[in-house]
């Protein structure tokens, strides 16, 4: 064929009709959106609201809630450790404890599901069975859960650190056996031809041949966990969502924003050791320093 | 070809007898062992669309040093990995150490050394040396104890196989920090820490340097002639395989369904 022969190209090629495919779906999600809308000036007043929303009731936030509470009356001394009896405060302090026992619970009840889950270690009969589980405790939010162990248990953190360990299962459930499953399949041969027994290769290939991939995967549980304890206080499983709730029911926007604000904080810095800690165990980050612009950029974009 | 009478084998040369026993062939030695390895009208391969070794018959007895030579691609790893049970062949008949392929082989007396050594990259030399250790024990290990605690027999036969090694300083350092060649050693040192009846090396020689060579292939004789194992390698250096081994297999891919011959070192021309 010549070289400038551009006969054999033809211009019903697939990867023309790529850029055509994608504005037609963007045009079906704008008409799928239209079926939802029932009054467009709604949404173009959107804007106009937001604004005074902003001005009459959000800004300036009101701070008083990193205050002490009034009852039960704060008697922490020094009074410059007056902020740890603030709502801000106890409220925070509950979601990290929720987060943190939930992920270690979450993390003991995972790890034996994920190894049965994994189709390298398992016949598929097995690996199914598990997966089944996984998914079930994974499909339903912690929201929904909270909302369950709220029934069961009433309103607190009890059920709090119930739902969250209940979704920790299922998602970490999921990390951990896709890190086993993309393990090297060499330990495990020599394993099988050692004639070492199962539990035993388990214990001592699989998990410690993983442990970089399962320990980053807790600590990024534990970071998921704190963002999402932030919102099931919602439904009354206690932590800072609670005192989000009742701040929205009493219409204190200011004092919500605050509390937005604090929580936005707190998981910058959790993001950011969770980052750091995390490059200790996983062996690609090994030679490069995270940097704290990772949390809001994407690797490539930052300037080394 | 293969002709240089100059190398003598003084291990070959043992008549061998046939006896009749429940039905099956059986081929004893001069000793009356029965061999390790029996396989018998065996194909083996991933599929049976692409087979890739065709053995007719193959015996390898207790104390016997067998290399496999050939091109790579060839199917000399996939055999290996047919002999310890995982890879089930595509046809035929094989038994090792006692047991009928592919079932699992009996604890601790098969030492495979794969390609990739099979190593646990994260945890230390000791671990790994102790993997062997406890597999070559009968009893099996908890799973909620440190490996090195269960049974001192085992961690002293490990820190003996680690010291002949010449592992003695590295001994809690990781896999992951050790040069090639250390790791090699150290998957050595767990297959000699199994005291298994046969040894099964894909390899096992390459990255090293000639002096280091020389200290595993005489530790691991060492262990073969002590305690009558038998030796399986497969080994790219023709030369090496000629030294170290009694009896050459030839995977030859000159046909569709290249076949295994079994010639003598003595007739190998290097």
């Amino acid at each position: 064929m010549k070289e400038d022969d551009l006969s054999d190209i033809s211009i019903f090629d697939r990867r023309y009709f790529y850029p055509v495919i994608f504005v037609f779906i963007f045009l079906f999600a704008i008409e799928v959106f239209n079926g939802m809308v029932s009054d467009w000036t709604r949404v173009s007043s959107g804007l106009g609201n937001f604004s005074s929303f902003l001005s009459e009731d959000v800004l300036p936030p009101d701070w008083s809630v990193l205050e002490p509470m009034t009852y039960p009356v704060c008697t922490v001394e020094p009074s410059i450790l007056d902020f740890t009896c603030s709502r801000a405060w106890i409220g925070m302090t509950e979601t990290l404890k929720i987060a943190f026992v939930s992920s270690v619970f979450g993390t003991i009840l995972s790890i034996p599901i994920a190894l049965l889950a994994a189709n390298n270690l398992n016949p598929s009969l097995v690996s199914s069975t598990a997966r089944f589980v996984l998914a079930t405790l994974r499909s339903f939010p912690s929201l929904i859960w909270g909302i369950f162990f709220v029934i069961l248990v009433g309103i607190g953190p009890t059920a709090g650190v119930l739902a969250m360990t209940v979704y920790t299962v299922g998602y970490l459930g999921k990390l951990e056996y896709e890190a086993i499953e993309g393990m090297n399949k060499s330990p495990l041969e020599a394993a099988e031809a050692m004639g070492l027994s199962k539990l035993e290769t388990a214990f001592h290939v699989v998990i410690p041949e993983s442990a970089n991939d399962l320990v980053s995967q807790i600590i990024f549980m534990f970071e998921y966990n704190f963002r999402h304890g932030t919102v099931i206080g919602l439904v009354g499983a206690g932590g800072i969502g609670y005192y989000i709730d009742v701040s929205l029911k009493y219409l204190q926007y200011d004092r919500v924003i605050a509390y937005l604000i604090i929580i936005l904080v707190v998981v910058l810095i959790i993001d950011f050791m969770s980052l750091k800690i995390r490059s200790l165990f996983t062996e690609e980050l090994d030679q490069q320093k995270p940097n704290w612009l990772s949390i809001f950029l994407p690797a490539n974009m930052i300037k080394k | 070809m293969f002709t240089n009478p100059s190398i003598p084998n003084k291990r070959l040369g043992s008549p061998k007898i046939i006896v009749r026993s429940g039905g099956d062939l059986l081929e004893k030695d001069s000793k009356g062992n029965q061999p390790i390895i029996l396989l018998e009208n065996m194909i083996i391969g991933y599929s049976e669309d692409k087979p890739l070794v065709q053995i007719p018959n193959l015996k390898i007895y207790p104390g016997e040093i067998v290399a496999i030579v050939g091109p790579s691609g060839v199917g000399k790893s996939t055999l290996l990995k047919t002999i310890a049970g995982l890879v089930k062949p595509i046809s035929g008949r094989a038994k090792v150490c006692g047991k009928i392929i592919p079932e699992s082989p009996l604890r601790g007396r098969l030492g495979y050394i794969p390609q990739n050594l099979g190593l646990v990259r994260h945890a230390s030399v000791i671990h790994n040396v102790m993997l062997g250790a406890n597999a070559g024990h009968n009893k099996p290990i908890s799973p909620f104890l440190p490996i090195i605690l269960p049974s001192i027999k085992a961690k002293q036969k490990a820190i003996q196989s680690i010291n002949a090694m010449g592992l003695r300083e590295k001994i809690n350092e990781p896999i992951k920090r050790l040069s090639g060649g250390q790791q090699r050693r150290v998957a050595t040192a767990r297959t000699l820490a199994q005291s298994p009846d046969l040894i099964m090396a894909d390899e096992f020689l390459s990255e090293l340097d000639e002096e280091t060579i020389d200290m595993v292939v005489n530790e691991v004789l060492k262990y073969v002639k002590m305690s009558n194992a038998a030796l399986l390698v497969v080994e790219h250096d023709i030369s090496r395989a000629r030294k170290m081994a009694d009896r050459l297999l030839v995977i030859d891919d000159g046909r569709i369904n290249p076949f295994i011959t079994e010639i003598t070192a003595m007739e190998v021309e290097v």
